[in-house]
């Protein structure tokens, strides 16, 4: 059995991956089975509560439509606003974790395979990225220099690669010297050669482990950066910029932003188990 | 070990330094702090006669080494927005972040340890299921969300609770329990995972011989050696606390410098953002020095090595 | 011995202050809860009607007073006249003191307007600029004359909020200590300032008016919307201002009324001429952009029915009465669109800032009107320092949500338009308009002024160089411990609040 099979077998990373499918698949049919659009404004029915109907409009022939999550400041429909702003919520975690996955495993290659000035260097960087606070430097960049989603994505990346890199450099320090690198290396492969045939595809399970919980962390982060205004544009249908509109609507419309809070939970809770299965699969004794 | 120390020290201060060098600069180019002081309607001469007494027309690497300069010797500058000492303004705001701070760290571990342990004891059991469903709790949702959630509840629907600000005890309930929550999460499994561990060491097991009751043999031997390796995560923990707390401050309206930095920034009070940044850092470097100092202290292992 | 002594000392202490704890209990200060604090405590950097402004018109007295109708009250001036057109005189009241107990005279009328008109200062304060005041003349110790350059008609209008410095105690000290130390002549005096937290002031007994009613104030500063609210019902907080139309009902209480005034503020869209975007230059398509968004809609929903449509760019009731609202009609903004060759519509940024009230939703609002006309808009939040440098740089690309002027005066609120002025980010400019309102500004002839004001103010509404709104309302939250009456400009004078019955 391959560790994709063993993956499969194990219950919370079984669970996780349903759950996680289950909001991409809302994510990507978002135009199908929302209600309605999430720009929609009516300002005839806003701060309706969950369950309840809109009255029609015969001015603009808009019927009067059932909102199953309530509406928000300006009468848009939650639900909708909800599953299209999984969207931009897990395309700008799944961008940061590529993204930092990129540059990590680069640079822990690097430093595990050629040692010397550029082991020292990298490891410089890795120390400094750790002394230092880092969501803190992030938004002051973020508020100096304009939110929006590259921004955010980048911000998300340069604060997880550190978790990437030293997971590969150690990896690649324990593989280096083995048997067949050596053979390989005796029988002429170039560096380049040896780096992606015989050293990536073994760190690439660990990688998936931390992957994961670097997702958690980038969707937890995004929505605290959106919700603080320096994360995405605010206009834009985000879970996090959804729990920023409904703050002030505490007492009077609790659903607004309840309901993206519990949607991140539930997205986070998916990717974390994903995580902890592969972590099962791959080194049993840390199981909990 | 000294010698340790001070490498340590003199690469925090090359961290510090360059942070301080980057946020001068991009606070510099990133606004201008006159058209924030003066009013809309004043003229360019006007305004160019602020700048210049403001000192803000010379070369940007004259201004930063003067920053550099007064820095070092405890002036960080004064608030474009109110005219105050930047240092002043921290100190008003630090003691509240400390205390918010420390109260969720002390919590969070507390509260760790004993589900830790009680997760043990009651193994596999209702207990065990729900201390680990609320570890995942803290782990899943957004801190910030959960403290409004905690806010609706506590503070508006049942008014137990001041909604937000500092001020007596109460006050701090529902900000440190909001802030713990994610630490506690992660430390309570790890306590849980580290004494499972160590109980099936050899010395638990000749304890177990000796007819040492399961209590003592939980908390004298077993609970002791299980906490070694959870120093350094603890260490990790707090600086994170500190990286995060500004949400919480933000939600809370804790008067701390978590949330100073952020309205400073959204103000473009850049002078007071930068002096918050490092005072941050410097506090974050100086509580990774100190768990290193701890774990070579109680781990006899390092302290043989340095 | 000693011990016992000592111990006993300490629980006396500690009884005192239990003691006293209660006795200030009974005399809790009135708490003022705003969003923010204040910038600072020198009178001439007074930056923001509330509450740095609030504080200073609390502590210090200005020659004039503005009533809260934009009346011309005396206030340090017993009364004044004009000599000539360019000659203001003013006659100094004789029995005033400052909290030092030093007297007030027209050398500190003098110091005043001087250190106004120097940096820092004068990026704040435009008494100079404004009215091209040239001199300021000591003729006795109580009397002072102002000379212009051209005729001032607004010059009691920034007089009201030039104040007024004891010179002894402004030139013995340096600025930063005066930042936080103020001292002059007002029914207030100051207490503390904790920056972020608070400032308190008490009633200043010798007040040349009269102690005011109300002993203690505290200016707190409570960012969270429903900590202000719960502050309320909890009869922690007497005055809960920036409430917002949809949290206002939840002020009422056993402990407390919400309230609501119509504010003086004007919010509008304004309409960028430097945009790259040719269809803003076409009159034709800013009045489609008036006719595209229900006004009267957002205000019953979105503001619950508590303001009113702008009839003009000039506030009641100085306002051309002949002026109407341009009123909800799509069609006839979709076919001054297609008059104008915009048939297609266009792509147009809105930005906002949360700078004024409720911006998300009305951008948001709004944006969603434009775009059932076939415009496409793209909505831009900006933090207010970006928005502001795009005020003052005209650099804003599309309509841009703001609000302009909360005052009586119709000279100050017109000049918006003129060429070349700051505050003039839109960028309008027509000589024709400017010579109106110059010509109204140094016309000391109330007809013939009226009639140049009412001319200027019909060529920008019918030109629609803004997306009218509506007057800015503010809502507030009182508690029953005391009466007050909300000014539409935002200045919160708690002196003239009274104690309530119970």
């Amino acid at each position: 059995m391959n560790t994709w099979e063993r993956l499969l077998h194990t219950k919370p990373a079984r669970r996780g991956l349903l759950m996680l499918l289950l909001v991409i698949a809302a994510a990507l049919a978002a135009p199908l089975i929302s209600p309605t659009s999430p720009d929609h404004l009516d300002p005839g029915a806003r701060l309706l509560a969950p369950l309840s109907r809109s009255a029609a409009q015969p001015d603009t022939h808009h019927p009067g439509m059932l909102h199953l999550l309530g509406t928000d400041s300006v009468g848009r429909d939650t639900l909708s606003r909800l599953i299209y702003g999984s969207r931009l919520s897990l395309a700008v975690g799944f961008a940061a974790v590529l993204l930092g996955a990129l540059i990590g495993t680069l640079l822990g290659v690097i430093s595990g395979f050629f040692g010397g000035i550029i082991e020292a260097v990298t490891g410089w960087l890795i120390d400094v990225q750790l002394s230092f606070p880092f969501l803190l430097l992030a938004i002051f960049l973020l508020g100096a220099l304009g939110g929006g989603k590259t921004a955010v994505i980048c911000v998300l990346a340069l604060a997880t690669w550190v978790n990437y890199a030293r997971i590969v450099r150690s990896q690649v320090l324990s593989i280096r010297n083995q048997g067949y690198v050596e053979a390989a290396r005796a029988a002429g492969a170039g560096s380049m050669r040896i780096i992606f045939i015989h050293i990536l595809p073994n760190t690439l399970t660990p990688l998936f482990v931390v992957a994961s919980f670097s997702m958690a962390q980038a969707i937890l982060t995004e929505a605290s950066l959106s919700f603080t205004g320096l994360g995405l544009d605010p206009a834009t249908p985000s879970w996090g910029t959804m729990l920023n509109d409904g703050r002030d609507y505490l007492l009077s419309a609790w659903w607004i932003s309840t309901m993206p809070g519990l949607a991140i939970g539930f997205t986070v809770l998916a990717v974390l188990m994903l995580g902890e299965g592969m972590r099962e699969v791959l080194d049993p004794k840390a199981a909990p | 070990m000294l010698s340790a120390v001070t490498n340590r020290l003199a690469r925090a201060f090359l961290v510090l330094l360059a942070v301080s060098f980057l946020t001068f600069i991009i606070g510099h180019d990133s606004g201008d702090p006159v058209l924030l002081l003066a009013r809309g309607d004043a003229t360019a001469a006007q305004k160019q006669e602020l700048r210049h007494s403001l000192g803000l027309d010379r070369p940007v690497m004259a201004q930063y080494r003067s920053y550099l300069e007064n820095a070092l010797q405890g002036n960080l500058g004064e608030s474009y927005r109110q005219h105050l000492p930047v240092t002043r303004l921290i100190a008003l705001r630090l003691p509240a972040s400390l205390l918010l701070a420390a109260t969720a760290f002390v919590l969070a571990m507390a509260l760790a340890l004993l589900s830790g342990m009680l997760c043990v004891v009651y193994r596999d059991g209702v207990l065990d299921k729900a201390l680990a469903g609320l570890a995942v709790l803290g782990q899943v949702v957004p801190g910030f969300w959960l403290g409004l959630v905690l806010v609706l509840i506590f503070a508006v629907h049942l008014r137990l609770l001041p909604v937000s600000g500092a001020g007596g005890i109460q006050h701090l309930i529902l900000p440190a329990l909001t802030l713990a929550l994610p630490t506690f999460g992660r430390m309570s499994r790890l306590v849980r995972a580290g004494i499972l561990d160590v109980l099936g060491a050899d010395y638990i097991r000749t304890a177990r011989a000796k007819g040492l009751p399961e209590r003592d043999v939980l908390l004298g031997h077993a609970l002791k050696n299980a906490l070694l390796p959870l120093v350094t995560q603890a260490g990790l923990e707090l600086g994170d606390m500190v990286g995060n707390a500004f949400i919480i401050e933000i939600v809370f309206a804790w008067p701390g410098i978590g949330r100073m930095t952020v309205e400073a920034i959204q103000q473009r009070d850049f002078l007071v953002a930068q002096g918050c940044v490092l005072v941050i850092g410097t506090g974050f470097v100086l509580i990774n020095l100190g768990v290193d100092l701890v774990y070579a202290a109680i781990d006899p292992r390092v302290r043989a090595r340095a | 011995m000693m011990r016992i002594r000592h111990s006993l000392a300490t629980c006396a202490a500690l009884a005192a202050l239990l003691l006293g704890g209660c006795g200030q209990k009974a005399a809790q200060p009135i708490v003022v809860a705003s969003v923010s604090d204040v910038s600072s405590l020198d009178p001439h950097l007074l930056d923001v009607n509330h509450p740095t402004g609030s504080v200073i018109w609390s502590l210090f007295d200005s020659l004039v007073r503005r009533g809260a109708d934009g009346a011309d009250l005396p206030r340090l001036a017993s009364s004044w006249e004009r000599v000539d057109d360019l000659t203001w005189r003013f006659h100094l009241r004789t029995d005033v003191k400052f909290q030092d107990g030093s007297p007030f005279t027209a050398q500190d009328v003098k110091f005043s307007f001087d250190r106004m008109n120097v940096s820092p200062f004068n990026a704040l304060q435009q008494l100079w600029q404004q009215t091209t005041l040239k001199q300021v003349t000591v003729i006795d110790a109580h009397t002072v004359t102002l000379t212009t350059e051209k005729p001032a008609t607004t010059m009691l209008y920034w007089l009201e909020e030039a104040f007024i410095a004891p010179q002894a105690y402004y030139s013995a000290h340096d600025e930063s200590w005066l930042n936080t130390h103020p001292m002059g002549s007002g029914p207030y005096r100051f207490v503390e300032w904790i920056p972020g937290d608070h400032v308190t002031l008490t009633a200043n007994p010798t007040y040349f008016g009269g102690a005011p009613p109300l002993r203690d104030i505290e200016f707190k500063v409570v960012p969270d919307l429903n900590a202000r609210l719960n502050g309320l019902a909890t009869a922690d907080i007497d005055l809960a201002l920036n409430l917002t139309p949809d949290t206002l009902a939840q002020a009422n209480t056993s402990h407390a009324r919400g309230v609501t005034v119509l504010g003086l503020r004007k919010l509008h869209f304004g309409i960028a001429q430097h945009s790259t975007l040719a269809a803003l230059r076409d009159p034709r398509v800013r009045r489609a952009l008036n006719y595209a968004v229900d006004v009267p809609t957002m205000i019953r929903t979105l503001l619950h029915g508590s303001t009113v449509p702008l009839t003009s760019v000039v506030n009641p009731p100085n306002n051309n009465p002949a002026l109407k609202p341009y009123g909800y009609h799509p069609e006839l903004a979709r076919q001054l669109l297609a008059e104008a060759g915009f048939a297609q519509g266009f792509d147009l940024d809105v930005d906002f800032t949360p700078m004024w009230g409720q911006d998300k939703d009305i951008a948001e609002t709004v944006a969603g009107y434009l775009n059932a006309v076939g415009i496409r808009t793209h909505l831009h939040a900006d933090e207010w320092s970006d928005f502001k440098n795009h005020l003052s740089h005209q650099s804003f690309n599309g309509i841009f949500y703001a609000g302009w002027a909360a005052l009586i005066n119709p000279a100050v609120e017109l000049v918006i338009f003129t060429c070349n002025q700051e505050d003039n980010a839109s960028g309008y400019c027509d000589p024709k308009y400017d010579d109106l309102v110059h010509a109204a500004n140094t016309n000391f002839d109330p007809v013939s002024r009226k009639a140049q004001i009412e001319a200027a103010e019909a060529t920008v509404w019918n030109d629609a160089y803004w997306i009218f709104l509506w007057r800015d309302p503010e809502y507030a939250g009182i508690s029953s411990r005391i009466n007050y009456t909300l000014r539409g400009d935002d200045y919160v004078e708690m002196y003239t609040a009274t104690p309530r019955p119970p």
